[in-house]
């Protein structure tokens, strides 16, 4: 009987060690060590086309074709596991929003609500995203959630700029890369899927620039906001030529089982 | 005479090979619908020849609307309205023409459709709320062939039903001056009518028009526009 016991102790030791050298503890905000403060952790994303697709196109100015991101962060900050440089404030409302998302009622944002995710978030999905580009303008038709962005390269900000989800972007070549300027953006969207807070002043600059010889197109994000943010700041992402994927129907509406109640993200 | 008459031969075919060539029409830009429509007709204005059980149902969702019961309808939640009757919506629409895919981007929710050009109609696939759709040049008319559908969505603005086996065919004609478009809809579904129909719809080009962030989730669904 004892043995047993021993055995079955010894047991459960190894499976639990088995079990945490299998999922190491979460990342916690800025390394906190706080369990309360447990980040999502991000996925791996789009691997590149499978052997036998279509080469890249090397044109560096044809963005067009089907892109999808190769890793994806829950969290947007200038590192992962780092957060956006909130003010005091709005990082406090980060920490609010990432513990009500642990105890299991996450805050209700846009997206939950199949609205538009807004910037930069849109462009951190694991969904692919296609580039329809036409003389004058980019199209950005996105899977999730049809999001749609227009880019357009035949003009600048109209002076009074309408505040939508996803703002008003132009965008010119400088070289080989395309900068992309966005304002205009209501605040009802996060920053990110963990809740930094942005407000109707951000400002978002967006550097594209094709690598790989096609293959691949790097993105440098820069995040401007004088309400929410102590200073601006950058990431890196890239996205796989994806030639293979065709973009499918998404329709959030239909089955929109994580309605808000309250302001809280209920499962039904 | 005889020579005259190889002379014009060889133009004839010279004519047709140089039209094969020839790019097809630029269909690009934004387009809204002329005349609104309500309940379809077919082109020489009857009603659509429904089956006698296709009728009751399109007769039960006109009691329900008479009633103000609109839930038949999925456009009062947002969904997808399905075709054609997208595109007969009062929302304008842009075409962005590539020559391996004919893009529609609606202002109505956003909402996108492809059609893959000179591609096969699958013969086993989900449904989509949009279908599936292919396109060919026929001459200079854009022809797009689309199956694939939920039956839960309605074929028109008055409730017209169909099932599963709904095959669209959208035939798109460009006018002279390049500022209208002609839209003829044959609409098969033989579990639903008693025989293929068609409709006909126009559009005029709306040069210079952006089509702004329409977000039918963040409207309430008493604000939502009725068609």
């Amino acid at each position: 009987m004892r043995n047993l016991i021993k055995t079955s102790l010894m047991l459960l030791g190894l499976l639990f060690a088995a079990a945490t050298m299998a999922a190491p503890p979460p990342k916690t905000l800025n390394d906190s060590g706080d369990p309360t403060l447990a980040l999502t952790p991000g996925l791996r994303g789009a691997d590149k086309a499978p052997p036998g697709s279509p080469p890249g196109n090397p044109d560096p100015h044809d963005l067009n074709g089907v892109w999808w991101m190769s890793g994806y962060q829950y969290l947007l900050g200038p590192e992962p596991g780092v957060a956006p440089p909130l003010k005091p404030e709005y990082l406090a409302i980060l920490e609010r929003r990432i513990r009500a998302k642990n105890r299991g009622t996450p805050e209700a944002d846009a997206s939950t609500q199949c609205m538009p995710h807004g910037m930069p978030r849109i462009m951190e999905s694991p969904y692919p995203i296609e580039i329809v580009q036409t003389p004058e303008r980019l199209t950005f038709l996105h899977e999730v959630a049809h999001n749609l962005r227009r880019i357009w390269l035949n003009r600048d900000h109209p002076k009074n700029v309408p505040h939508t989800f996803l703002g008003d972007s132009v965008g010119h070549w400088e070289g080989d890369t395309l900068v992309v300027d966005t304002i205009g953006l209501n605040d009802r969207t996060f920053i990110d899927d963990e809740g930094s807070s942005h407000s109707t002043q951000e400002h978002v600059i967006e550097r594209y620039r094709k690598i790989d010889n096609g293959a691949t197109l790097e993105l440098i994000m820069t995040v401007e906001d004088p309400v929410t943010l102590e200073h601006p700041y950058s990431y890196r992402r890239v996205f796989r030529w994806r030639p293979d994927v065709r973009p499918q129907e998404y329709v959030c509406e239909e089955n929109n089982r994580n309605a808000p109640v309250n302001g809280i993200t209920v499962a039904k | 005479m005889k020579r005259l008459r190889l002379l014009l031969s060889a133009a004839a075919l010279g004519a047709v090979s140089l039209n094969a060539l020839a790019d097809p029409p630029d269909l690009s830009g934004v387009w809204s619908i002329t005349t609104h429509v309500g309940a379809l007709k077919t082109v020489d204005g009857h009603a659509p020849p429904l089956t006698p059980e296709a009728m009751k149902v399109f007769e039960a969702h006109r009691a329900a609307a008479a009633k103000g019961d609109y839930s038949y309808d999925g456009t009062t939640e947002c969904l997808p309205p399905g075709l054609p009757r997208l595109m007969l919506m009062r929302e304008p629409f842009e075409i962005l023409q590539k020559p391996k895919v004919i893009y529609f981007v609606h202002q109505l929710n956003r909402l996108p459709r492809r059609a893959y050009v000179d591609e096969a109609l699958p013969t086993d696939v989900d449904p989509h709320y949009l279908g599936y759709s292919v396109a060919k040049w026929d001459g200079d008319a854009l022809v797009i062939d689309s199956n694939g559908f939920e039956d839960g969505t309605v074929l028109d603005n008055a409730g017209l039903p169909h099932s599963d086996a709904l095959h669209v065919t959208e035939r798109y004609e460009l006018s002279k001056d390049g500022k209208h478009l002609h839209l003829k809809l044959t609409i098969d579904d033989p579990k639903t009518f008693t025989q293929a129909w068609s409709a006909q719809a126009d559009y005029v080009k709306k040069p210079g028009y952006e089509l702004p962030e329409d977000v039918c989730a963040a409207t309430p669904p008493d604000k939502r526009p009725r068609s």
